[in-house]
């Protein structure tokens, strides 16, 4: 008898939707451009281009002219031209308020 | 009375009027369908701002993006959000009376949004002092007319609310007022957790420049919400304007329908009555 490591077909499942997620939207006053579960966020402020993902601590700040790129869970890579917008970021949750 | 022709003439008029308000009444009625849709959308959105900008700005004054070195103008810019165009009843009217019961020429300037208002200004001997167009579409950029607000140390809007289908109000506010109403919060215990600080957050560049950035956020949006919401409500004037026109025209239709049956029925009794005393003389010269 050999030691084998059996892993049950339950435990597998959860093993494979284990990749942490977050809730993202990003919208304007008329238009929902995404909204979401997605592995990640990417754009630019002032400081320099940077990266959300989940489990980030809470951030505000404001986004100069970018492409805001969304990993979406489903589907390809989402990519959002932006001119002015505020990214909110609090409990795996990201919001950009686009034309604020 | 009238002679029929000149009644009937009338009353085709008056059937062409009825169309064409019934015409204007349905696409006012599509009109607030959109609008009023629109602007529940926009304003789900600007809560959620808001919401943000009440806990980072709990104990800040509204200072109108300004920088502290800037001096205001020591007057106050009267704003007027009106129609672009007449056929919206009697609702720029009344904002303009209202704007008259404020209005004094020292102390004030005048800033008018649509071309009805400034044609109402003029009307009543008020010269205003900037114009803008009143934005159709979706996107308003109000960049222009808050270069103009953050010059002056105070600022009230003038602007139409829909209430209801049948009900529109004027109302007018202080704008530095609403705006720091909204971000104040009663008890600063209550917010709890929600308080959006250095300690619990990361602000990029700096704390300031996100604070200054929403505040300048929040007086665009506060502008374009009460633009919103006086185009929402002309909409529905127009409604109310064109269905009681409506009305008003099919009463007069049916007052010459009757005027002309008179009209008709007299002259053919006039007629008769002519044809009657002729072949009376007929018979009188027969007899004769």
């Amino acid at each position: 008898m050999t030691d084998q490591l059996v892993v049950p077909e339950a435990a597998e499942v959860s093993l494979a939707g284990s990749k942490p997620t977050m809730a993202v939207k990003v919208y304007a006053p008329f238009q929902v451009y995404f909204e979401g579960e997605a592995y990640s966020v990417s754009a630019q402020n002032a400081v320099g281009p940077f990266d959300i993902l989940p489990k980030h601590r809470n951030f505000l700040c404001m986004l100069v002219p970018c492409e805001l790129t969304v990993q979406p869970v489903k589907g390809n890579k989402r990519t959002i031209k932006i001119n002015r917008a505020l990214m909110h970021v609090k409990a795996d949750s990201v919001v950009v308020f686009m034309d604020v | 009375m009238r002679r029929p022709l000149e009644i009937k003439a009338d009353e085709v008029a008056i059937r062409s009027v009825v169309s064409l308000t019934s015409a204007l009444e349905s696409l006012s009625s599509m009109q607030i369908a959109k609008t009023k849709n629109r602007v529940l959308i926009s304003n789900q959105f600007f809560d959620e701002v808001w919401n943000i900008y009440k806990q980072i700005r709990v104990d800040v004054l509204f200072n109108f993006g300004r920088s502290e070195g800037e001096k205001p103008i020591d007057k106050e810019l009267l704003i007027l959000i009106t129609a672009k165009a007449g056929l919206s009843g009697d609702i720029d009217q009344r904002l303009i009376r209202r704007f008259q019961e404020h209005y004094d020429e020292s102390k004030h300037d005048v800033l008018v949004i649509g071309r009805h208002g400034a044609v109402k200004l003029k009307q009543v001997y008020v010269n205003y002092d900037y114009y803008f167009d009143l934005p159709e579409g979706d996107y308003i950029n109000v960049d222009p007319l808050m270069d103009i607000t953050r010059r002056y140390a105070r600022s009230r809007i003038f602007y139409q609310n829909y209430i209801s289908l049948g009900q529109q109000t004027i109302e007018d506010v202080d704008l530095s007022e609403v705006v720091s109403s909204k971000g104040r919060v009663a008890d600063i215990n209550t917010v709890g957790d929600d308080v959006v600080s250095e300690k619990t957050y990361i602000f990029e560049p700096s704390s300031y420049a996100v604070a200054a950035y929403l505040e300048n956020s929040i007086l665009r949006l506060t502008i374009s919400q009460f633009i919103y919401n006086s185009r929402l409500a002309q909409v529905a004037s127009r409604f109310r304007a064109m269905s009681a026109a409506k009305e008003r025209s099919l009463e007069t239709a049916g007052e010459l329908r009757v005027e002309l049956n008179r009209a008709r029925r007299n002259q053919v009794d006039t007629r008769l009555k002519e044809s009657l005393a002729g072949l009376k003389k007929v018979r009188a010269g027969g007899a004769a």
